[in-house]
């Protein structure tokens, strides 16, 4: 009975929406505000999960990975310097059920990706309003906010989808979590990175490139203008070469576009696996490189298709790598 | 299904019915050929069809346009017989390669293959649909058959909705536990044309032609098991033999075209439909029609997904069942549909 009282106790303490909460927003609380959301949190959360690469990553990359007490849903193997740290702390490949994830008995939980919050679909945790009364904070990694709570991918305006809105989310997040100052190296460091392979590819052409996600069907799809893939080509001095569409992210175009639009380069977007590296990529490149009806398109006749993954294209923390990589392929020295 | 005797209706056929359809599978065949994404001029057609060189126009032309258009012919033929025989045996208007379990059974057996590491990996592993759309209807027929009076239309639509209650519920149980599982029965279950490979539709032709000749075979006996058992007896056929054979004739016709294009729901529904608003319900003229028709309705709901919200493309199954529904649901308002 003690015990259900001080859990009780505990739960009123932390629990509510925020902004309606005064006694979490005293001395020391920290209100930060997240896709239209205020967040408060009296001290730093100690009891974090994190769903998908983006959000895995962000908090490795913060320096908190010892808060984990969760994470799930990785697309490839976690970028390094994080891979022994990722190695310590649970992960589950599929996304926990609402049960399993209140079960870890997390403060906190960051989203790499809007669905889990989302009102309908059955990867959904509950609403952020729902957890919020639960005690749980929650956090979507800014590129990828929904207009509004409940919403999903469809939400997304795709102006926030660039890396100053990751920068932004990092020192929002830093402030929230007690990282402030890693936070603000960890931005540094990025801006450095993006610096240093803008510089590499000033004033070069820009070649057309196109990302490709292969379909069972023997179709594809690719990744459209308003996903963050378009800007990791940016950034490596190439351009989408179907960057005009931007209905949605990604788009099942007619092997007759692909030969029409003939890109130079094109990119796979391997995925899911936490044990993936570029490597996995090569039966998707193969798929490719065999497809006779790409077989006079310039990306194969040149042999310029190569192996990418999915994980490379989200708007976080191994953006500049990832574009760092796309240069290396589409400027070779 | 009816319970009354009825007498077969000499309507007259009319005689532009067949050249009629014919032609119009001609113009969908020129249309899918000439219409997609990239535009192709009838020199560059032409070119790409007799003097191959490989550039860009005559790649589209040969591995693109090509694979699409025979596969659609193949797999609408297939699947104009299919439900043009299979509403003759059960004497069931509602009647298709479905009723009687066959794509529950594919969609279980390609479960059963994506389900399994490596064997997706298989070149033609298309063809364990085929397998599993034959097991299903094996057990329907003999499930149907058992008992006084044989495998009765009643019985074998009955079985047939069992089978397929239990088939569907157990792959619906493997799709909801697997994602992966079910982000690649997506892609299988919806019917396109944009898998379709030469190399899958030269498998598939023997097949189409074995289960061709079978509902040839069949027309005379299909006309008179639409008489009724009795009636069918006295006229020397034997109701048994000819379900048979015609459930053989679906199987194989359905399996090739669920092999070529994935399951593509309602074109074997309707096309029998509106071949016999055309000629009547002698099988004769019904079988030829229903094939030619359904050919045309694969074609042009290919070439309809193609262009509707380019440069996306919508999937035959889904662009065949616009078409076709209100194709449909005018001859349910202006015939009596159960005229089978």
């Amino acid at each position: 009975m003690v015990l259900l009282s001080v859990v009780a106790v505990g739960l009123s303490g932390c629990g509510g929406p925020p902004a309606a909460n005064p006694a979490a927003s005293g001395e020391g609380s920290v209100t930060e505000t997240n896709c239209g959301i205020e967040v408060t949190v009296a001290e730093p959360p100690e009891r974090i999960y994190a769903l998908y690469q983006p959000a895995v990553e962000t908090i490795h990359a913060l320096g908190l990975s010892d808060r984990l007490v969760g994470t799930a849903f990785l697309d490839a193997q976690v970028v390094e310097p994080y891979g022994q740290a990722q190695a310590r702390v649970p992960y589950v490949p599929d996304l926990p059920q609402r049960e399993a994830l209140l079960a870890a008995n997390p403060d906190f939980v960051l989203a790499g990706y809007n669905n889990v919050f989302a009102t309908s679909g059955n990867e959904a945790i509950g609403t952020r309003a729902e957890l919020a009364e639960l005690g749980v904070r929650t956090w979507i990694n800014a590129p990828l906010c929904p207009s509004e709570d409940g919403l999903s991918d469809e939400a997304i305006d795709p102006a926030q989808v660039s890396m100053d809105t990751v920068y932004r989310d990092l020192n929002s997040l830093g402030r929230l979590l007690g990282a402030r100052e890693r936070a603000d190296e960890l931005v540094s460091e990025l801006r450095a990175q993006v610096a240093a392979v803008q510089q590499r590819v000033a004033g070069k052409p820009k070649p057309k490139v196109a990302i490709l996600l292969n379909d069972d069907d023997g179709s594809y799809r690719v990744a459209s203008g308003i996903d963050f893939g378009s800007r990791v080509l940016e950034m490596a001095g190439a351009e989408n070469a179907f960057g005009d569409l931007t209905g949605k992210r990604h788009v099942a175009v007619s092997k007759e576009e692909l030969i029409t639009r003939d890109p130079d380069v094109i990119l796979t977007s391997t995925c899911c696996d936490a044990s993936f590296t570029v490597a996995d990529g090569e039966p998707d490149v193969r798929q490719i490189m065999s497809d006779p009806a790409l077989s006079a398109s310039t990306a194969v006749r040149r042999n310029q298709v190569y192996p990418f993954l999915f994980a490379d294209r989200a708007a976080g923390v191994r953006a500049p790598r990832a574009a760092a990589r796309v240069a290396d392929l589409v400027h070779p020295e | 299904m009816r319970g009354n005797r009825f007498a077969l209706r000499s309507r007259a056929t009319a005689p532009w019915a067949i050249p009629g359809a014919a032609a119009l599978v001609v113009l969908a065949v020129v249309l899918s050929m000439k219409v997609g994404a990239r535009p192709l001029s009838w020199a560059e057609l032409s070119d790409g069809l007799l003097r191959f060189s490989g550039d860009r126009s005559d790649i589209v032309v040969r591995h693109v346009r090509l694979p699409r258009t025979v596969a659609g012919l193949v797999a609408g033929v297939c699947l104009g017989l299919s439900g043009a025989v299979a509403q003759g045996i059960t004497r069931n208007p509602l009647a298709g390669p479905d009723t009687l379990g066959v794509n529950a059974g594919a969609a279980a057996a390609m479960i059963a293959v994506f389900a399994m590491p490596g064997l997706g990996a298989l070149t033609g592993y298309v063809w364990f649909g085929f397998l599993g759309g034959a097991l299903a209807a094996l057990a329907v027929y003999a499930i149907g058959g058992s008992g006084r009076d044989g495998a009765t239309p009643v019985k074998l639509a009955l079985a047939g909705a069992a089978v397929s209650a239990l088939l569907t519920a157990m792959t619906s149980a493997f799709i909801l536990l697997d994602r992966d599982l079910f982000a690649r029965y997506r892609y299988w279950i919806i019917g396109s044309l944009a898998r379709a490979d030469l190399i899958t539709v030269g498998q598939a032709v023997p097949f189409a032609v074995a289960g061709m000749l079978i509902a040839v075979l069949l027309v005379r006996r299909l006309d008179a098991v639409a008489l009724g058992e009795d009636t069918a007896r006295g006229l020397g056929v034997r109701p048994g033999v000819t379900r048979g054979g015609g459930l053989v004739a679906v199987v194989v016709l359905a399996g090739t075209a669920t092999a070529i294009a994935g399951p593509v729901a309602f074109v074997g529904l309707v096309a029998p439909h509106a071949a016999r608003a055309l000629a009547g319900t002698a099988h004769r003229w019904v079988l030829p029609l229903s094939a030619l028709l359904s050919a045309a309705l694969v074609l042009l709901a290919d070439v309809a997904g193609r262009v509707v919200i380019a440069p996306e493309e919508v999937q035959i199954g889904v662009t065949a069942a616009v078409l076709g529904g209100p194709a449909f649901l005018y001859l349910v308002r202006t015939r009596k549909v159960a005229e089978l």
